[in-house]
C-alpha cells in the first residue's frame, strides 16, 4: 500500500469517527481524475462539473460501506462513471438526439487527397467535431463503455465492475460503439 | 482459416495478445486491410482535450458541497455491528465449536468402560428369569403335589382340575429344566426330570384318573420324595432372588 493511499484510508478513518474536514483531503487528492473521466463520458464541462460533485456526495454517503482494502481513487473513480452515465441518461431523456446528418454538413469539408496543408487540419477539426457528434449517437451505456476503453484504457473487467454489468456486455458494448463510429466516418470519408 | 470477424479485429486492437489471430493477419492481405482501416478510423476517435483545471479545484470541489455533508457520529453502528464484536463472537463460537467437539469425544471415551461393566452382569439374566419363572413354578407344583397327596383317590371330580393343572405346568417344567441344564444345576435337573415323569403320567393318564392311577402316583411321590425335594428347592429360591439385582418379572409360566 502506497503513501498516498494510506493517507486516503486515514482520511476516511477521521471522517468516519465524525471529521467531515477529513473528507476535503480526500475531495482535493482525487477531484481532477474525476473531472477528467467525467468529461470524457458526458462530453461537456458542466456536466462533467455535477458529476464530479455528485460523486463526491454519493461516495460520502456510501463511505462507512467502503472496505479498507481497496483503493479509494479506484472506489470513487467508479462512482463517478456510474453518476456520468446517469447524467447522460438523464441528459438524453431531457432533450431529443442530435441529428447526425444535420450536424455533419459534410459538403463543406473539403478533403485535399494526401497533401499535408490547411485542408487537412481542417479536415481534422472536422472529424473531431464529427465524433463529437457521433459519440452523441451512441446510447448512453456504448458511449460509457467505449470511452472507457479507448480513452481511459480500462479492461473490460474493470468496465463491467463500474457499469455493474456482466463484462461480455460491456464487450458487446464496447463493439457496437466502434462499428456505429466507423459507420458514421465511413459516411463522412465518402461524402469528401 | 476464416478471415477474422470485424468483433475480433476490435478484440485484437485493444487486446493486442492474440498469436493466432496476429499471425493471421501476416497471411491474410484482406484481413490486414480491414485491420490498417480499423486502427485509422478508431485512431481518428482521440478523445477531446480536458479543460485544464488548477490546482485548487480540488479545494473549490471541497466548499461546493462541504454544507451539504452531515458529519458522521462515532457510534454510528451498533456494538455487536463493530468489527471487534464480530471478530470476537466468531472467535468464541469457534472455540465453543471446539470445546464441544472434544467434550464429545472425552465423554463417549469414559463412557466406553461403563458401557462394558453393563454389558458384563447381562450375561446372568436368564438365570434371572430362570429364578423368577422357577419359583412361580416350585410353588405351584408343591401345590400340585400337595393336593395329589391328600386327593380322595375314589373322588374323579375333584382328581380332573389336578389333571389340568398337571399339563399347565408340564410346559413350564421343560423350559425350567432347560434353563437348569444350561446354567449347569444337576441337582435342579434331576428333581425337574422326576417331577416332569410325574407330570406327564398325571396328565396323560390312559382312560382318565382313577383310583387306582391316583393311589400308583400317591405311591410314586412319597417313594420319591418329591413334594420334599419340591419343598427344599423353593427354600433354596429366595437366595438365589437376593444375589439378583432387578429380578425380572412375568416370564413363561
Amino acid at each position: 500500500m502506497g503513501r498516498m493511499e494510506r493517507n486516503d484510508h486515514a482520511a476516511i478513518r477521521a471522517v468516519l469517527s465524525g471529521d467531515k474536514n477529513a473528507y476535503g483531503t480526500l475531495v482535493a487528492q482525487h477531484s481532477r481524475a474525476v473531472f477528467r473521466v467525467a468529461f470524457r463520458i458526458t462530453g461537456n464541462e458542466a456536466d462533467a462539473e455535477e458529476v464530479v460533485q455528485d460523486a463526491f456526495l454519493r461516495g460520502y454517503r456510501k463511505l462507512a460501506d467502503f472496505e479498507s482494502r481497496s483503493n479509494f481513487g479506484t472506489w470513487i473513480y467508479r462512482i463517478a462513471v456510474r453518476c456520468a452515465l446517469d447524467r447522460i441518461e438523464r441528459r438524453n431523456g431531457e432533450a431529443a438526439r442530435v441529428d447526425i446528418a444535420a450536424d455533419a454538413e459534410p459538403e463543406a469539408v473539403q478533403v485535399p487527397d494526401r497533401a499535408p496543408g490547411p485542408e487537412q487540419l481542417l479536415l481534422g477539426c472536422e472529424i473531431g467535431a464529427f465524433c463529437e457528434s457521433a459519440m452523441h449517437s451512441l446510447t448512453p451505456l456504448e458511449r460509457t463503455a467505449f470511452t472507457l476503453r479507448h480513452m481511459e484504457d480500462c479492461s473490460m473487467e474493470e468496465i463491467a465492475e463500474a457499469l455493474e454489468i456482466a463484462p461480455n456486455a460491456a464487450k458487446q458494448a464496447v463493439y457496437r460503439a466502434v462499428q456505429k463510429l466507423r459507420q458514421r466516418l465511413a459516411l463522412l470519408k465518402v461524402r469528401t | 482459416m476464416n478471415h477474422l470477424s470485424e468483433e475480433q479485429l476490435i478484440e485484437l486492437y485493444y487486446k493486442k495478445d492474440n498469436p493466432e489471430a496476429a499471425r493471421h493477419l501476416d497471411a491474410c492481405s484482406a484481413c490486414a486491410r480491414a485491420y490498417q482501416a480499423l486502427q485509422a478510423d478508431l485512431a481518428d476517435l482521440k478523445p477531446a482535450d480536458t479543460p485544464a483545471r488548477d490546482e485548487n479545484y480540488g479545494v473549490q470541489v471541497w466548499n461546493s458541497i462541504a454544507d451539504r455533508l452531515p458529519a458522521y457520529t462515532r457510534e454510528k453502528r451498533p456494538w455487536f455491528r463493530r468489527p471487534l464484536w464480530i471478530g470476537l463472537s466468531a472467535a468464541s463460537a469457534c472455540v465453543l465449536l471446539v470445546a464441544a467437539f472434544y467434550a464429545g469425544r472425552v465423554w463417549e471415551h469414559e463412557q466406553q468402560p461403563h458401557n462394558l461393566a453393563l454389558t458384563v452382569p447381562a450375561a446372568p439374566r436368564p438365570p434371572r428369569v430362570v429364578v423368577v419363572v422357577l419359583s412361580d413354578h416350585l410353588e405351584r407344583s408343591e401345590r400340585l403335589l400337595v393336593q395329589l397327596k391328600h386327593v380322595n383317590a375314589n373322588d374323579a371330580e375333584l382328581a380332573s382340575p389336578l389333571r389340568d393343572e398337571a399339563r399347565s405346568l408340564l410346559v413350564a417344567n421343560r423350559k425350567c429344566r432347560q434353563e437348569a441344564e444350561q446354567s449347569g444345576d444337576p441337582a435342579l435337573t434331576k428333581a425337574l426330570d422326576r417331577l416332569n415323569t410325574l407330570l406327564t403320567t398325571l396328565a396323560n393318564q390312559p382312560g382318565g384318573l382313577n383310583a387306582g392311577a391316583i393311589a400308583q402316583l400317591q405311591e410314586q411321590m412319597d417313594k420319591d420324595g418329591l413334594l420334599f425335594e419340591v419343598r427344599v428347592l423353593r427354600s433354596r429360591i429366595p437366595d438365589r432372588q437376593t444375589s439378583a439385582n432387578s429380578p425380572l418379572k412375568g416370564g413363561i409360566a
